[in-house]
């Protein structure tokens, strides 16, 4: 299938620009290791946080990490639709005979977020106590996670096609995994009710961690919800901007 | 005069960096972010008493003094000093008639005092509404002059190590580091007596100290004054040595080009 | 009396029927396209050219489907470009000088297996077509270098291959020559018309350059503010675009206004002589041979006036048809 071709066809290219590639994944393995030795000195200092101890947030950083990974990895023009906006890069996916949001996602690779994914895999491996079972709920909710947080990010980009600015984008997306990376239970109140909606950072990795120690139906279709609500509405959200883009009432470059 | 030569850049800097109302809105907004966010987890562990002898309120404005620290510097410094380095940007500067490494440290300090100053007021509420006034009057009027050397001296090792770039082409890595350093052994993320003693030691004796550390535990009631003057002869070293960085990085560029 | 459709001319390429294009802009709104006009014959070579600003991209960009236009109709292929984009966008290539449609790290070949894919083409055909291309562009040896190292009249070639890799039955081109030296926009021009000529495929040009004009195409449209103001073939161009020369003479000594027959003069100073010359009235070695013998000529020199400014003048003279 052409998605796939394209897929691939993005990992050879990215694999080619190979010489910053090692220092660069180096430079993210060093990234969540620093985050890791913060969690370590927190907990040491710190006997337990609302319940969530050290071995919980590793947890939690192994599933955010390898979602991470995969959105912004494998998808990783999920985060570059204002750029690809306003540099004319949709205009040349137009030309094609394509569905402009399937392949402008699938268009690029970055192998140094698949780096990131890598880590929380051998994060998961090392501390997440790795049973078959609990392997397939990191797997699931990975990939769950990835999915929201792609498809949050197409929602914050399609701005852009109102505004034509992506400071709004790439905010959003530093906010939702910084909230991502943090015990939801520390947050309280209507921060917390936030998280769990508007700004679904508590699904994309708090609660398919959750789901691992504490397997439960009800709490594993409420992420499979979350998951495709936000695919829903990402998806209309560049739609709609498309059409007004191609109605040219967006502001745009001539 | 040559004081002026540095402060009309700095100062037309500072009033261009103003008038980008949405840009200081997107640092305002992320600042309030990671300072709630942080501020709550810290409040959080302190449910059950004080953590590394800071209680949940001094936790509070340390955080938020020790974010204002680091939001208000340009995240992508060292990236950019780069970039100009090797596209040539410098050596146009080089034409001024002032030093390219002093005037840089100008405007970027200037710049950065700037999102300072108006990220101020945006923390003190955030704190207030939180916790309060902050514990200690004079540590809070301590802080602010902290605040400004912490930034100072941030911005002048930035230049510093940027300045590599002469010599190497790529400064990424370079910058990703020193973030992960400021974040753990500049107590951004964590007051330093939180850290296991050798740890702890090795940390105080380290720069990056200065850039978060010492004006949030200032504004966490655990002033220490003597430590202002540790800040201030860091500035002084990362200062001297940015413009000797500088200095023999347009040498280098006289002589052998790009 | 009826209008009887004659069922023996085959559907023109492109049909385009008083488009219109408003855009809203700081200050009010800016018509790019005001009742344009135009049809392209299958098979014809057609330059599109106007000034900046005139609304060339505008109305390639409704052509090609990407831009819904305010009101008007148009017809390519048969289909409506921006209700069928995606049918339409398999049966048309498009190569915008500018932007590439290659993977730069990659070799030219392993883009085309990934357009393949695209344009659902399946292995034999894509081989064949690569084959194919490979001979017609004469480009077969530089298909299996990274793209990235070619010279820019090189990608080109392998751009061009890439659009036409599914055979297109309309071939777009914005500024294709951009950038080119010599030896390579002659070859490109040649390519173009080769193409055109075996194949049958629309060549639908617009460009800046004026030789590109004249060694592509067969017809020309001129376009400025937005709608057409000149339609017609080469030789008819010809006549009134190029046929203007400017006589641009650097004086000795002050000198007499010559008085020649289809000679303006545009500038008259102690030291500068300009003159427009109409070719269709003199001759340049006419009027050479008189102001040789009656100036005091320091330096002379025969210029094209720019293209711009001779649109304009289309456009004054009411070059409206």
């Amino acid at each position: 299938m052409s998605t796939a071709r394209v897929l691939r066809t993005a990992l050879a290219d990215a694999v080619a620009r190979r010489s910053a590639f090692w220092a660069q994944i180096g430079v993210m393995i060093l990234n969540d290791l620093a985050w890791v030795a913060f969690w370590l000195l927190f907990f040491h200092a710190v006997p337990g946080v609302r319940g969530w101890d050290a071995r919980r947030v590793l947890l939690l950083y192994a599933v955010l990490t390898t979602a991470a990974g995969l959105a912004l990895g494998l998808t990783s023009n999920c985060r570059r639709i204002p750029q690809l906006v306003s540099g004319g890069a949709l205009d040349d996916i137009l030309t094609l005979p394509v569905a402009p949001l399937r392949h402008l996602l699938v268009r690029r690779v970055d192998p140094v977020n698949l780096g990131d994914g890598l880590f929380g895999v051998v994060l998961f491996a090392v501390t997440g106590h790795p049973t078959p079972a609990r392997i397939a709920g990191y797997v699931a909710g990975s990939l769950l996670g990835a999915a929201l947080l792609a498809s949050f990010l197409v929602l914050t980009g399609s701005l852009v096609f109102v505004t034509g600015r992506g400071e709004t984008s790439s905010l959003a997306m530093n906010a939702i995994l910084l909230l991502a990376s943090y015990p939801v239970d520390v947050f309280s109140g209507a921060t917390k009710a936030l998280l769990y909606t508007a700004v679904p950072a508590a699904f994309v990795a708090g609660v398919p961690a959750g789901l691992i120690d504490r397997p439960g139906l009800p709490v594993a279709l409420a992420l499979v919800g979350a998951t495709g609500t936000f695919a829903v509405l990402g998806g209309g959200a560049f739609t709609l901007g498309l059409r007004r883009y191609t109605s040219g009432s967006s502001w745009r470059s001539h | 005069m040559r004081g002026r030569r540095l402060t009309a850049p700095a100062g037309a800097a500072s009033r261009r960096l103003l008038a980008d109302v949405a840009g200081l809105v997107s640092v305002s907004a992320f600042y309030v972010v990671v300072s709630v966010v942080l501020a709550g987890l810290w409040r959080a562990a302190t449910a059950h008493g004080p953590v590394a002898g800071y209680t949940g309120r001094e936790l509070t404005w340390y955080i938020v003094t020790a974010e204002a620290a680091t939001c208000a510097i340009n995240p992508r410094l060292i990236e950019e000093i780069g970039d100009d380095v090797v596209s040539g940007a410098v050596t146009v500067e080089m034409l001024r008639p002032a030093a390219v490494g002093g005037v840089r440290l100008a405007v970027e300090t200037g710049r950065a005092l700037t999102r300072l100053a108006v990220l101020l007021p945006v923390g003190a509420v955030i704190g207030w509404t939180a916790v309060g006034p902050p514990p200690d009057a004079t540590g809070a009027l301590l802080a602010v002059p902290a605040l400004a050397l912490a930034v100072a001296v941030n911005v002048a090792m930035q230049h510093a190590v940027a300045g590599i770039s002469f010599w190497l082409r790529d400064t990424r890595a370079a910058w990703f580091l020193y973030q992960k350093l400021v974040f753990i052994l500049g107590g951004m993320l964590l007051p330093l007596e939180v850290l296991p003693d050798v740890l702890r030691h090795v940390a105080s004796a380290l720069p990056f100290a200065a850039m978060a550390y010492v004006p949030a535990r200032t504004a966490a009631g655990h002033v220490a004054p003597g430590l202002l003057l540790v800040q201030a002869g860091w500035l002084v070293v990362f200062v001297v040595a940015a413009l000797a960085v500088f200095g023999a990085g347009e040498r280098r560029l006289q002589e052998v080009g790009t | 009396m009826g209008w009887v459709p004659d069922h023996t001319a085959p559907a023109p390429a492109i049909e385009a029927t008083g488009l219109v294009k408003r855009f809203h802009a700081r200050g009010g709104e800016v018509e790019a396209v005001s009742r344009l006009s135009v049809t392209v014959p299958a098979g014809e070579r057609v330059a599109y050219i106007g000034p900046n600003g005139a609304g060339k991209s505008t109305s390639i960009k409704i052509l090609t489907g990407i831009l819904r236009p305010t009101a008007g109709d148009a017809r390519v292929l048969g289909l409506v470009p921006w209700r069928d984009r995606r049918r339409l966008a398999a049966r048309i290539g498009t190569l915008f000088g500018q932007r590439s449609a290659l993977w730069p790290e990659l070799t030219a070949r392993q883009s085309f297996r990934m357009l393949a894919g695209v344009y659902g083409l399946d292995r034999r055909r894509e081989d064949r077509r690569v084959a194919e291309l490979g001979e017609l562009l004469g480009a077969a040896d530089l298909f299996d270098d990274p793209v990235r190292g070619l010279s820019l009249g090189q990608r080109m070639r392998c751009e061009l291959a890439a659009c036409l890799l599914h055979e297109p039955e309309i071939l777009f081109l914005d500024e294709p020559t951009i950038g080119l030296d010599l030896l390579a926009k002659t070859r490109l021009r040649e390519l173009l018309v080769h193409l055109n000529e075996t194949c049958g495929t629309t060549v639908f040009l617009t460009s800046h350059d004026v030789a590109d004009i004249e060694h592509v195409a067969q017809r020309v449209v001129v376009i400025n503010a937005g709608r057409v103001i000149f339609d017609g073939d080469l030789t008819a161009l010809r006549r009134d675009l190029l046929a203007v020369k400017r006589v641009e003479v650097g004086l000795e000594s002050p000198a007499v206004v010559p008085d020649l027959p289809g000679v303006t003069v545009e500038e008259h100073t102690d030291t500068l002589l300009r003159l427009e010359v109409d070719t269709a009235r003199t001759t340049i070695r006419a009027v050479l041979d008189h102001v040789l013998d009656r100036c005091a000529v320091g330096d002379i020199s025969v210029l094209d006036p720019p293209l711009d400014q001779v649109i304009a003048q289309i456009y004054t003279r009411g070059g409206v048809r």
